[in-house]
C-alpha cells in the first residue's frame, strides 16, 4: 500500500530562543493507506503537536511532511486551508461542532465549502449520519446531543469531504466508557469496510489495544512502533 | 450557510444582542427625532418669513433695496400688478407702498417701516390678518386706520382705537404727518417684525406721501412654493428692467439655514453612529474572543480566511441593521404624534419669537433622509466589523482549538 503520510526528521521546538522545548524531536515515519494507527504516550509527549503538524495546523521548526506525496510544509496558508478541506478529516477532543448548526448542517458545512451540489450534500449527509447511527438526530443542535453523539457527528463531518485520512486527537478523552467503545467500533468499521485511514492519539489503554499499529512517543521522540 | 451561521450567532447571547439592537434603535431614534424636530423648527421659521413678511417672490425697482427712496417706484407698477393678478400660477399678488417714518403716541415714539397696502389683496400674500389679537384688520368704510404689532403697542402704550401720528418725508422731501386710529393689534411669531412694521391703506399712504398710484413692491405668493427660484428667474427674464427676487435671495440667511440644516443633521447623526460604533466593536470583540475555539475548528476543517472575515462582517451588519427598523418605527410613531399635537415650548416663547418660531413646534420627518441614514448605519456596522474580524483572522487553528 502507498504512504499517505510521510514525515522526515520532523521537529517542532517551542521558545527556540529562550528555553527551547522540543515538542516533536526528529520524527520520521510513514503511514500507509488504510492503517488504523494509535499515537500513544504520556501527557506532554508530543502526540497533539505531531497530529497538528501532520494535519497542517501548525508549522514545523525543521523537517518535511508529505501528504500523498505533496510537501505541505512549504505550502502558503490559504492553499493549506484548501488542502486540509480536500484531503484531511479532523476529530478533536470534544466540543468541536459548530454550536449554532444542527448535526446535519455541521456535516453539510464541509461539503458546502467544497462547493458540492445541494443534492449531493443532502444525500451524503444522510448517508453519513446513518452510518454513525444518528439518522434520527439530524436536526438536533450539539447542545441537544450527548458527548458520544457529538463525537459521532464529528466523525461523520470528518468523513464528509472524503479525505485521504482522518486525524483524531484524543477522540474518547471526554467520553464515558460505553460511548468511547461505541465511537471506536464505528471508526474500526469504517477502517475495515471503507478503508478509511485513521491516526488517533490517546493515552487510554482500552483505546490503545484497538490500534493495529501503535506508535509510542516520549518527549517528542518515537520510542516504539509496533504493528499487531 | 454563512448567513445562517451569522444570524444564529447573533441570538446565542440574546441579552447582549438585544442591548446592541436597542442601542442602535435608540441612537437612530435620537438622531432622526432631533432631525424631525429641527426640520420642523426650520420649516416654521421659513414659513413665518415667507407668509408673514417676504412672500415667495418680490418685485422692486432695481435701486429700491438700496435706500428705499420713494422715487424708486416700480415703473407702470399698477399695470404690472393687474397683469400678474391674472396669472393662475400665483395664489396671491399684492402691491405695496413702502417707506420709513416715525410713529408717535402720547407716551413715546419709534421708527417704523410703513407699508401701504390693499387689505383685501394683502390677505392673499400675507397672514398678518390671522395674527390680529385685538380689533380688526381694517374696517370697511372707516378712514385713516392703522394696524400695529403687539410689541410696538406695548412700547408706545397704544390702545385699540387710540390715535397715533405718522411722520414721514413725502416724495418732494417735505416733512409731513398724518393722524391714524388703531384698528387692530397683531402678534405674529416674529417679535422684531411686530415692533417695526405698521400697515395703513395704500391710498392713504399715497395721499400722505404724494406718490399717486405708484407702488414700490409687488409681493407674490405661489401655489407651489418649491418653484420660487424658477418663477423668479422666469419673471426676471420677462421684466429685465426690474429686480425680481425669490425669498431665498431676499433672506439669504434663511436660505442658508435651510440648506445647512441637512448637513448639520448628517454630522450629528454621524457623531451618534460613531459613538454606537464603539459599542458594536466591543460586543463583536467579546463574541470573537469567546469563540476562538470555534474559529479554530472552522479553519481546521477548511473554512478560509475570506469566509471567516465575511461571516464576522455579516454578523455585525445583521446585528446592527436589526436595530434600524426599530429605530425608524419609534421615530415615525413619535414624529406622527408630536406632529399632530405639537411640542409645547411656551416656556421659551420670548426667545423663539425673535426667530419667527411659534410656541408649538411640529416635528416633520424628511423621508428623503431615511435612505442615507440607513446607508450610514450599514457603513458604521461594516466599519465596526473590521477590527473584530482582523482579530479573528490572526487566530492559529492549532492554538485556537485548545482554547476553552
Amino acid at each position: 500500500m502507498s504512504n499517505v503520510i510521510e514525515t522526515i526528521h520532523l521537529t517542532k521546538v517551542y521558545n527556540p530562543e529562550t528555553i527551547p522545548v522540543y515538542a516533536v524531536n526528529d520524527v520520521s515515519l510513514q503511514i500507509a493507506e488504510g492503517e488504523f494507527t494509535a499515537l500513544v504516550g504520556p501527557s506532554g509527549s508530543g502526540k497533539t503537536t505531531l497530529l497538528n503538524l501532520i494535519g497542517g495546523l501548525d508549522n514545523p521548526t525543521e523537517g518535511t511532511i508529505r501528504v500523498s506525496g505533496v510537501d505541505i510544509t512549504t505550502m502558503p496558508e490559504n492553499k493549506l486551508i484548501d488542502f486540509r478541506l480536500q484531503h484531511i478529516g479532523f476529530v478533536f477532543q470534544s466540543y468541536n461542532l459548530i454550536p449554532v448548526l444542527t448535526a446535519a448542517e455541521n456535516v453539510e458545512l464541509v461539503m458546502l465549502l467544497q462547493q458540492k451540489t445541494k443534492k449531493e450534500r443532502e444525500l451524503r449527509t444522510k448517508e453519513l449520519l446513518e452510518e454513525v447511527g444518528l439518522a434520527d438526530k439530524m436536526h438536533c443542535r450539539p447542545s441537544e446531543l450527548s458527548g458520544g453523539q457529538q463525537q459521532r457527528v464529528a466523525v461523520a463531518r470528518a468523513l464528509a469531504s472524503k479525505p485521504r485520512f482522518i486525524l483524531a486527537d484524543e477522540p474518547t478523552a471526554n467520553l464515558d466508557s460505553k460511548s468511547a467503545e461505541n465511537l471506536l467500533e464505528i471508526m474500526e468499521r469504517l477502517n475495515k469496510e471503507e478503508q478509511v485511514t485513521f491516526i488517533f492519539s490517546t493515552h487510554d489503554p482500552r483505546v490503545i489495544e484497538k490500534g493495529k499499529r501503535v506508535i509510542t512517543l516520549v518527549d517528542g521522540k518515537i520510542v516504539s512502533d509496533t504493528q499487531s | 450557510m454563512l448567513f445562517k451561521i451569522a444570524w444564529r450567532n447573533i441570538w446565542r447571547n440574546k441579552t447582549r444582542s438585544i442591548v446592541v439592537i436597542a442601542a442602535v434603535a435608540a441612537g437612530l431614534f435620537a438622531g432622526m427625532f432631533m432631525m424631525a424636530f429641527f426640520g420642523g423648527v426650520v420649516k416654521q421659521e421659513v414659513e413665518t418669513a415667507v407668509q408673514t413678511q417676504l412672500a415667495h417672490i418680490q418685485i422692486h425697482h432695481p435701486l429700491f433695496p438700496e435706500d428705499k427712496g420713494l422715487d424708486y417706484a416700480i415703473p407702470n407698477g399698477m399695470e404690472l400688478l393687474q397683469q400678474l393678478q391674472t396669472n393662475p400660477v400665483y395664489k396671491g399678488v399684492s402691491g405695496r407702498v413702502i417707506t420709513t417714518g416715525m410713529i408717535s403716541s402720547a407716551a413715546d415714539a419709534a421708527g417704523v417701516e410703513i407699508q401701504g397696502i390693499d387689505p383685501e389683496t394683502e390677505q392673499s400674500v400675507s397672514n398678518v390678518f390671522s395674527f390680529i389679537k385685538e380689533g380688526a384688520y381694517f374696517t370697511a368704510g372707516k378712514k385713516n386706520e392703522i394696524v400695529v404689532g403687539q410689541k410696538l403697542a406695548d412700547k408706545l402704550r397704544l390702545i385699540l382705537h387710540g390715535k397715533v401720528v405718522l411722520t414721514v418725508l413725502d416724495r418732494d422731501g417735505n416733512l409731513t404727518a398724518g393722524s391714524f386710529r388703531i384698528a387692530g393689534i397683531f402678534r405674529s411669531n416674529y417679535s422684531t417684525f411686530d415692533a417695526t412694521t405698521v400697515f395703513i391703506r395704500r391710498e392713504e399712504s399715497a395721499a400722505l406721501l404724494h406718490t399717486g398710484d405708484q407702488i414700490h413692491e409687488i409681493a407674490l405668493l405661489l401655489k407651489n412654493g418649491d418653484q420660487s427660484d424658477q418663477q423668479a428667474r422666469q419673471l426676471a427674464k420677462q421684466y429685465p428692467g426690474l429686480l425680481v427676487q425669490s425669498w431665498k435671495a431676499l433672506s439669504p440667511e434663511m436660505a442658508m439655514l435651510s440648506s445647512m440644516f441637512d448637513q448639520i443633521m448628517y454630522i450629528i447623526i454621524g457623531i451618534i453612529l460613531l459613538a454606537l460604533m464603539f459599542g458594536i466593536i466591543n460586543t463583536m470583540l467579546m463574541a470573537v474572543l469567546e469563540r476562538q475555539r470555534e474559529f479554530g475548528v472552522m479553519m481546521a476543517i477548511g473554512m478560509n480566511k475570506v469566509r471567516i472575515f465575511l461571516m464576522i462582517v455579516l454578523e455585525t451588519v445583521l446585528l446592527t441593521c436589526a436595530g434600524i427598523p426599530l429605530g425608524i418605527l419609534f421615530t415615525i410613531t413619535a414624529v406622527e404624534y408630536s406632529h399632530r399635537y405639537g411640542i409645547d415650548l411656551s416656556g421659551f416663547s420670548k426667545g423663539l419669537s425673535q426667530y419667527g418660531i411659534g410656541n408649538l413646534i411640529y416635528p416633520e420627518l424628511q423621508t428623503n433622509m431615511l435612505l442615507p441614514i440607513i446607508a450610514m448605519t450599514a457603513i458604521t456596522a461594516l466599519l465596526a466589523s473590521l477590527y473584530p474580524a482582523k482579530i479573528a483572522l490572526k487566530y492559529k487553528p492549532a492554538t485556537a482549538i485548545h482554547k476553552m
